[in-house]
């Protein structure tokens, strides 16, 4: 609580950040890459919450090795957890986001525009 | 047994190995496919059976070899064996469906759809929430890659939304299990609920992020732009998965997340269910798209099963009932009809006609229907009947009147496309192409829904009230559908008539209950009879008209408010398939439903706040209701709408004139009486005598009065014949309703023997009327004239049946006319009484056009060889003849028993009808039906031979003595004084006539579908639009709870 400006706070404010910026893309932005790409500010902000929220002031990374012996890795290293959380969510999202721009290079490919104003054709 | 965790293994085991195939091996692939689909079938099922039978218990999976928090376990209770054999089974008969288009598209396809059932299994099963995030994205992935096989344009389209929509819910539940994890310090579900980390401050943040991306993945009205569109544009076999796969999936992750929320979360799922049931199947009635439809409907079902479990704390023990029968309902109709959709190939839903092209379709398609409406047998009504009352019990009215308009809407749509498929115009060349793998899941589907009806019905708290049998024999008349008609038709008498024999002992001590089912079953038997003329099979006409008939008895020995109003959906659903079989009659039996839907619904909301503290469902606590205004007003206005009192009459001209010779009786003569009854019903309810002076029966008499008049003289500027009759019984039931109105013996002994007689001359002139139409393919009168030489016997008929509708003496219309007026002088109801006296004149001028015009005068050239009516039409003609001639000559034999049971019940014991032998007498005077007959009978038969002694010079015109002056005109018959025959009246009353109600009607009508394609456009199509209404729901969502 001393520092605002120590590092947990400056994460999850980068990813609070981070994450109004996404959104206000996907709803802002026409062209279809640019919605995909705020897509993905918004998948990192969140993974970006995910690690801040984990880390515990003082610690190091969940890695053992020299520094951090198998006998007190419980009081010398951060939460593991939303580690192994982030990297399955990197993963999923990285899936997703390559659906989503085969489907954007198919539609292209038909409509030979990205403005997501010209695909209306379902509607009501 | 097997474990669980091989569902997952075998799927995800052959969706790798099918990787590995080459793409020629789709036939080898494609049987892979199967049974690695099948196995996961038999394996949840087992695992069900073996739960509910209590030979296992639930079984918790662990992995990775270690306990929760620190590995993933999976559970397999009864809920999780339930619903995971639901998406087996729909996985595999899903694959079969689709198995064509999965092998065009290659071995990848496949892999994709076994990823799909796997992944959705898992969602079921999983403790984990983290796990849970993967699976339901891994179905978003391959839902996704289903969504493209369609491979055009607009599922492009579609997909891209739904992944985008889809994709943002994802990260927000992804936000919340950050929270989830950081609050409750575990990911395992069941330990967040153990540590009771809900009362940490800052998990009910976690909680809101978690519950509100499950509610928005269940597409809640309006934030559901995107799932309407990928509904529209997918391969119907890939939205019957979406629909019912993943829809049922979602619901019991958001069944299996609640806990973790404080109760407010049930309150907001209630208000989100009612908002999209109503609002999703508001907007649905102006859609034509089909398969965009079923997307509206699949939404608002979903929306009643999130307001089912909202309600889950009020709903108690019925709950699982309710939640059971809604839900099956919907995911077996739901994926049933996107399957079909799939083989119709229609996108409006006025093109469906072309499913008449296949019995087993239209069977298929009827049910599905009556089952997503909630029509009984079917699951649905037994969960919306119990749901309601229960809901009833805590006087929650408001939510009732939403689920009831919601289901409304829903029957709205319904059955105007259900209209289209069974009269919707169909080109001859396009024939309905069924290859075996396309019908078959659907058709499993059907039976399993009778199976759930069954289940649904044996859950239910009252369901061992109803009498199964006869719905068992209506069943087995579509099986035998294939047989000529008269076999049939032979089949279906012998039934009724036995019905008829063991129905007599039960009821024989309720004399007004015997007259009734008189009306009903031999009514029945005899307009069966009719039926013998017309050849072939008459295909799915019999179960019909058994589900009415036994609709109608089932009123009759209702002895509790479920029964009765099973017995009166079933009476509806029966007739209305009924009337549309007429060739013109697709728009009337349309309003014919919506008025019978909106009507049934009043019924059900009355029936609801009468029981409302009350702990039995006993007809009688009508009278005990503790809102009385309300409940009776409801109800006399449901039952209103099936008498056709004027203002809701609009529906039954058309019904009536354009259904079948034979069916015309049955709805006019015979199914009115249903309404009838119903009245009767809430009237002695109410209290018989003591409640003469309630103020709604003061406006009912009015309103009797009224309809009385209008019908009447609406019937005599009709130049159809059957719309004239079809008018004239709506008056006929105003007359009714006025004399039950008056709530006094003699009034109500007045509106039985007009009961009775309506139905025997009613039912004749029908019949005769149905006869001469047959004949002569018209229904103008004008075109007909000077049938008398061809058919006399349909003469006679009509001619009697002319004089019992005027109150003529001697016939037994007048018995009616005398109590009738001496009911009106008792009660004092001048004014209204010389309203309806005024009506009876008018009845004179139809009645001697309708005689006029048909038979008398000249006969036209075309029509000089038209033979008598058909024998089987004139049989029952004359036993109804003889009826009225018993009745006219020895009513007491009828009134008395009548009259005394009505003086010894408790309702009307103020006797003020005396009989004597054959005379009755009042202390306004006396009348004898004997004496009369005998004495009009004299007076006849002098007329006639003092006539024919006058007439006998007479000779017969010849050929030529006609004088031909000017040109003959292009459509002579319209010169014919029977055509616009009182026109001289219309100019003096015309006015009286205006279609105002059905003005009325018809702009609500349009107000209403304005309103609702207005508010459609809500769904601009623009997935961007989408995204801002998900992100403004959770905002809005968020500003109501916190």
């Amino acid at each position: 609580m001393t520092n605002l400006f120590s590092i947990e706070y400056i994460t999850i404010f980068t990813s609070f950040a981070l994450l109004v910026l996404g959104l206000w893309g996907i709803i802002s932005q026409k062209n279809i890459f640019k919605i995909i790409i705020s897509f993905s500010i918004v998948n990192t902000s969140i993974h970006l919450l995910l690690v801040s929220l984990a880390y515990i002031r003082n610690r190091t990374a969940p890695i053992i090795d020299s520094a951090v012996d198998r006998v007190n890795a419980a009081e010398k290293v951060v939460d593991p957890v939303p580690h192994a959380l982030v990297l399955t969510a990197i993963v999923i999202g990285i899936g997703i986001t390559a659906l989503m721009l085969s489907y954007a290079f198919t539609m292209y490919k038909q409509h030979k525009t990205l403005d997501i104003n010209q695909y209306k054709s379902l509607k009501w | 047994m097997v474990s669980p965790i091989y569902i997952i293994a075998i799927l995800l085991g052959m969706a790798f190995m099918l990787g590995l195939l080459s793409k020629s091996g789709t036939r080898i692939a494609g049987i892979l496919t199967s049974v690695s689909l099948a196995l996961p079938v038999y394996i949840s099922i087992s695992w069900f059976i073996q739960i509910l039978s209590g030979n296992a218990d639930a079984i918790t999976i662990f992995t990775a070899g270690s306990v929760p928090p620190f590995s993933i376990n999976l559970v397999m209770g009864l809920e999780e064996a339930f619903f995971t054999s639901a998406i087996n089974i729909l996985g595999l008969l899903g694959f079969i469906y689709l198995s064509a288009d999965l092998k065009k598209q290659g071995v990848r396809a496949m892999a994709l759809y076994l990823v799909l059932i796997m992944g959705l299994n898992v969602v079921v099963m999983t403790r984990d929430i983290f796990n849970l995030f993967v699976f339901m994205e891994i179905v978003t992935i391959a839902v996704a890659g289903l969504i493209y096989l369609k491979n055009d344009n607009q599922s492009k389209e579609a997909g891209f939304k739904y992944l985008v929509a889809v994709g943002i819910i994802s990260l927000f539940f992804l936000i919340g299990i950050g929270f989830f994890y950081f609050y409750g310090g575990t990911l395992n579900i069941d330990g967040f609920i153990a540590a009771n980390s809900v009362v940490v401050k800052g998990a009910t943040i976690a909680i809101f992020f978690i519950i509100i991306s499950i509610i928005l993945e269940l597409k809640p009205f309006p934030a559901n732009g995107w799932a309407l569109d990928v509904y529209q544009a997918a391969t119907p076999g890939v939205s019957a998965l979406i629909s019912s796969g993943t829809a049922t999936a979602s619901i019991f992750v958001l069944y299996k997340l609640l806990p973790l929320g404080s109760e407010i979360w049930l309150q907001i799922l209630t208000v989100v269910g009612a908002v999209t049931f109503l609002g999703s199947n508001f907007l649905g009635i102006s859609q034509k798209n089909t398969n965009r439809l079923l997307g509206y409907s699949s939404i608002g079902q979903v929306g009643l099963l999130m307001m089912v479990i909202g309600f889950m704390p009020q709903l108690g023990s019925a709950f699982k009932m309710i939640f059971f029968s809604v839900f099956i309902s919907h995911f077996l109709a739901k994926a049933g009809l996107f399957w079909l959709s799939g083989i119709v190939k229609k996108e409006s839903i006025t093109d469906w006609g072309i499913l008449r092209g296949s019995n087993i379709a239209l069977f298929l398609f009827g049910i599905f229907l009556f089952a997503l409406v909630g029509f009984p047998p079917f699951p649905s009504f037994y969960g919306k009947w119990q749901m309601v009352m229960e809901l009833a019990g805590t006087g929650r009215f408001i939510w009732i009147v939403i689920i009831l308009l919601g289901s409304f809407f829903e029957g709205l749509y319904l059955f105007r496309w259900l209209g289209y498929a069974i009269k919707g115009e169909k080109s001859n060349e396009e024939k309905l192409q069924i290859p075996w793998d396309k019908i078959v899941p659907p058709f499993i589907f059907g039976i399993s829904l009778f199976i759930a009806a069954y289940y649904a019905n044996s859950m239910s708290v009252y369901g061992n009230t109803i009498n199964l049998i006869p719905l068992v024999f209506i069943l087995l008349l579509f099986v035998i559908d294939f047989l000529p008609a008269y076999i049939k038709n032979t089949i279906t008498i012998g039934a009724m008539v036995y019905y008829a024999v063991n129905l007599y002992p039960s009821i024989s001590d309720d004399t007004l209950r015997v007259v009734f089912a008189a009306i009903f079953l031999i009514g029945g038997i005899l307009t069966m009879i009719a039926g013998y003329s017309v050849k072939g099979k008459r295909k799915g006409f019999f179960p019909f008209a058994v589900m009415m008939y036994f609709g109608l008895i089932g009123l009759i020995e209702a002895e509790n408010l479920f029964q009765f109003f099973f017995a009166w959906e079933l009476m509806t659903l029966g007739s209305y398939i009924l009337i549309i079989r007429g060739k013109f009659s697709m728009k009337h039996a349309f309003n014919y439903m919506l008025f019978s839907l909106g009507g049934a619904y009043l019924i059900f909301l009355g029936i609801a706040m009468s029981s409302f503290g009350n702990t039995s469902l006993d007809i009688g606590i009508i009278g005990l209701s503790t809102m009385p205004g309300w409940s009776y007003t409801l109800l006399a206005i449901g039952f209103l709408t099936k008498t056709a009192a004027l203002g809701l009459h609009i529906w039954l001209p058309g019904a009536h004139a354009e259904a079948e010779s034979d069916v015309s009786p049955m709805v006019s003569g015979i199914l009115l009486k249903g309404g009838v009854f119903g009245l009767i019903v809430l009237f002695l309810a109410m209290g018989g005598e003591q409640a003469a002076s309630h103020p709604l029966l003061y406006s009912l008499g009015w309103l009797g009065a009224i309809t009385a008049l209008g019908g009447n003289l609406l019937a005599v500027f009709q130049e159809d014949a059957k719309r004239l009759l079809a008018y004239s019984s709506v008056a006929n039931l105003g007359y009714i309703l006025f004399a039950l109105a008056f709530m006094t013996n003699i009034g109500w002994l007045s509106a039985l023997t007009y009961s009775i007689n309506h139905f025997l001359f009613k039912t004749l002139l029908f019949l005769a009327i149905g006869g001469v139409v047959l004949r002569v393919k018209t229904h103008n009168m004008y075109e007909m004239g000077g049938l008398i030489k061809q058919m006399p016997w349909s003469f006679i008929a009509v001619l009697i049946g002319i004089i019992t509708l005027a109150g003529i003496p001697p016939l037994s219309g007048y018995a009616g006319k005398w109590l009738f007026y001496n009911a009106v002088i008792t009660k004092g109801w001048y004014f209204q009484g010389v309203l309806v006296f005024f009506a009876g004149t008018i009845a004179f001028l139809y009645c001697f056009k309708l005689i006029y015009s048909v038979f008398l005068g000249q006969p036209k050239d075309r029509f000089r060889k038209v033979k008598e009516a058909p024998i089987w039409y004139l049989i029952p003609q004359f036993i109804l003849i003889i009826g009225i001639m018993i009745f006219s000559a020895r009513p007491d034999l009828v009134l008395k028993p009548i009259g005394a049971l009505l003086t010894q019940s408790s309702y009307f014991p103020s006797d003020s009808l005396s009989w004597e032998n054959v005379t009755a007498s009042t202390n306004l005077g006396y009348w004898s039906g004997y004496k009369i007959m005998l004495v009009i009978g004299v007076m006849f038969a002098v007329l006639l031979v003092w006539l024919m002694y006058m007439s006998r010079k007479t000779q017969k015109v010849k050929q030529f003595n006609i004088v031909y002056a000017g040109e003959r005109p292009f459509t002579p018959e319209t010169t014919h004084f029977s055509h616009n025959m009182f026109s001289h009246y219309y100019k003096a009353l015309g006015f009286l006539s205006a279609p105002l109600a059905t003005r009325f009607w018809n702009i609500t009508n349009d107000i209403t579908h304005r309103i609702a394609d207005g508010s459609k456009r809500l769904y601009t199509g623009n997935g961007q639009t989408y995204l801002a209404v998900i992100m403004a729901y959770i905002i809005i969502i968020y500003l109501i709870m916190f």
